[in-house]
């Protein structure tokens, strides 16, 4: 409205003014507009490192599996398992995604970082994951054949595991009117099958934000 | 000197309005696709879209997402969902709920001065409260479809961000949607075995809509859940509450969207005519201005966008289990919520319309006046005029391919294979179902025409 006013009542001279800001703003609506290329990350080492979205990115991945499972190095559960000299089995299950971003393919992507760190410490024996699926089915039914956390006695029992290794994701998923901000809470527990007992817990956080 | 500035100053304003504005409206882009849902070929409407958005196949996402594509494929997200095409509903749903959000939190002042000065459509595409609250809510279906409880739940805490916005931010406390998401997070949560937070949902549901349907599953997670309300004491209270619930048996939803929201059609109106319209409105200086061009009767019309009628208003949809009825009941009447939401800002709309109307005709009387007296002047200034005003689009984005209204029922079967049979609107789905003792099924039904 002001903008229309000051044009009517501005001396015709002065038009300058106005095609001043028209064409900073053509300059404004235009910058940015770009042929795309594809780029190789070995070529550009920083190609990791910038943010994409607010979901779950490899760094992000990488921060928090790392925070957790230095922390399962040092722990008295690894100390027991390291006594066992690599025979106690360990089942991995499923992380669940208790967050407000569709993360699942990140989730499987941690499940298989942890469990190949497992296998890779040599202090357990990791029950494959394919084995572990046909257990649940068929405990859970074909039709729904998710991980049902109630029923991991069942499943350790049927797979001969001793432990599992299982986590969750949680946010706290904020939005105002220009920015929203997810953090990230990531949870990971060793249970003893056969009593129940959680023998190692610890978490890590990530916050990610569009603004 | 006088006349290279006149030539530099037309030529600048045609470059800077030609890159701003588009060749036509958002409705003149979807008009086959919306042709083709009317006459009953959903799989056209998609083909159409498609060949807008420049993609090859349903499963297809543009390139680029930051503009007007994001409705685009809002839309071919509801019309795959009407094809039963869930996981690419889903897909299409999760893309445009990121690029609308982006959308929304890019909105800047440059968006403003293109609004006033040169077309409506110039700005970012801002989403109104309600198509914000749908996305999650109709790509909450899809994952009840696909029986993927963990997928719905996400959608259902990304609604719950999204209504704590509307209602903090937006100042918006009650949206109807929120009966229809109520209703769905609610079975989310009860079929996940979260009996509070399915309690808390429902008592949103509840809030705008009597919903029968949910006592008998309200006096269910009572016991387990430490939630009160008194809508929920109410629920608790009906009498027939208890005859309805039965332990061995399985639910089913059946939920039926059908008819089309109005879209948004360009509208001419003679300047006198507007100037009625906001009347109270219009700011001293620019009545001055657009009195004078009244007076004038040259270049006198004002684009703005309006409402198109909606569809699908007198319909009954229907739900069978095995040839025996489902009582739906009107969750939501979107066509209600579109209408509600213009109706709040027609007149900022027909306001910024007159504004632009004053700023071409102030621009080309800068030019005759740069120019003189001369036919140069004169022609430069109606050149001016006219291309600006040809380059005026008015505003029509909106998600167009919403359903008008939504009604769902909900019904507990014996346990074992049934045959789930939707209709409206002379479209009809039939969908076999196996469901176990405590089990659960959804079926959907999106009759868009």
């Amino acid at each position: 409205m002001l903008a229309a006013h000051l044009v009517v009542e501005r001396d015709p001279m002065s038009l300058r003014t106005p095609l001043a800001a028209f064409t900073l703003g053509f300059f404004a609506f235009t910058s940015g507009c770009g042929r795309k290329e594809y780029v190789r990350g070995s070529q550009q080492p920083g190609i990791d490192s910038a943010a994409m979205s607010t979901g779950l990115d490899k760094q992000d991945i990488q921060q928090m599996l790392q925070e957790n499972l230095n922390n399962l190095r040092m722990s008295p559960v690894m100390d027991t398992w390291r006594k066992g000299g690599g025979k106690t089995m360990v089942a991995v299950f499923p992380f669940s995604n208790e967050t407000t971003e569709h993360i699942e393919s990140q989730l499987a992507a941690i499940l298989s970082e942890a469990e190949t760190w497992l296998v890779e410490s040599n202090a357990v024996t990791v029950v494959a994951r394919d084995r572990q699926n046909q257990i649940i089915a068929d405990i859970e039914g074909s039709r729904n054949a998710v991980f049902n956390p109630a029923h991991v006695a069942q499943y350790g029992k049927q797979l001969g595991a001793q432990y599992f290794l299982t986590g969750k994701v949680q946010t706290s998923d904020e939005r105002t009117e220009d920015a929203r901000r997810v953090q990230y809470f990531f949870f990971m527990q060793v249970i003893e099958i056969e009593t129940g007992a959680i023998r190692w817990q610890h978490k890590a956080y990530v916050t990610k934000m569009v603004r | 000197m006088k006349r290279h500035r006149l030539l530099f100053g037309g030529a600048l304003l045609f470059v800077v309005a030609s890159t701003l504005t588009g060749c036509g409206g958002h409705e003149l882009r979807t008009i086959q696709a919306r042709s083709a849902l009317d006459a009953g070929q959903p799989r056209q409407a998609i083909e159409h879209i498609n060949h807008q958005l420049g993609v090859d196949g349903d499963k297809d996402l543009p390139s680029d997402l930051t503009g007007d594509n994001a409705l685009l494929v809002l839309d071919r997200g509801t019309v795959q969902q009407s094809l039963t095409q869930f996981k690419l509903s889903e897909q299409d749903f999760q893309a445009s709920d990121k690029a609308i959000d982006m959308l929304d939190l890019a909105h800047n002042a440059g968006d403003s001065i293109g609004e006033y000065m040169f077309s409506g459509s110039s700005s970012r595409y801002v989403a109104p409260p309600y198509e914000k609250l749908l996305i999650n809510t109709l790509n909450m279906i899809n994952y009840l479809e696909t029986g993927d409880l963990s997928g719905a739940k996400v959608e259902a805490r990304r609604l719950a961000v999204i209504q704590r916005y509307i209602r903090d931010e937006l100042k918006e406390a009650n949206n109807s949607i929120l009966g229809l998401g109520g209703f769905l997070a609610g079975f989310v949560y009860e079929k996940s075995g979260d009996a509070d937070e399915a309690l808390r949902w429902y008592d949103d549901a509840l809030s705008f809509a009597g919903y029968g349907a949910l006592s008998a599953a309200v006096r269910e997670l009572a016991p387990r859940a430490g939630y009160k309300s008194p809508r929920i004491a109410k629920a608790l209270a009906e009498e027939d509450a208890a005859a309805a619930a039965s332990d061995d048996g399985a639910d089913v939803i059946c939920v039926v969207g059908y008819g089309r929201v109005p879209h948004k059609i360009p509208k001419r109106i003679p300047i006198g005519l507007a100037l009625t319209l906001v009347a109270d409105a219009i700011e001293p200086t620019n009545r001055r201005a657009a009195d004078r061009l009244a007076a004038k009767g040259l270049v006198t019309w004002i684009n703005y966008p309006t409402l198109a009628p909606d569809q699908g208003g007198y319909s009954v949809p229907t739900c069978t289990v095995d040839g025996k009825s489902i009582p739906m009941t009107e969750a939501v009447n979107v066509s209600a919520e579109v209408t509600a939401q213009w109706r709040k800002i027609e007149g900022k709309i027909i306001l910024s319309a007159i504004t632009r109307l004053v700023t071409r005709y102030a621009v080309g009387e800068g030019i005759e006046k740069v120019g003189g007296k001369g036919p140069l002047a004169l022609l430069a200034s109606l050149g001016t005029q006219a291309t600006l005003t040809a380059l005026d689009t008015p505003d029509t984005r909106s998600w167009e391919t919403l359903p008008a209204r939504v009604a769902i029922g909900r019904v507990r079967i014996a346990a074992g294979k049934h045959t789930v049979a939707a209709a409206a609107r002379g479209v009809t789905r039939t969908q076999s179902i196996d469901v176990k003792r405590g089990g659960w099924a959804t079926v959907s039904l999106q009759a868009l025409r």
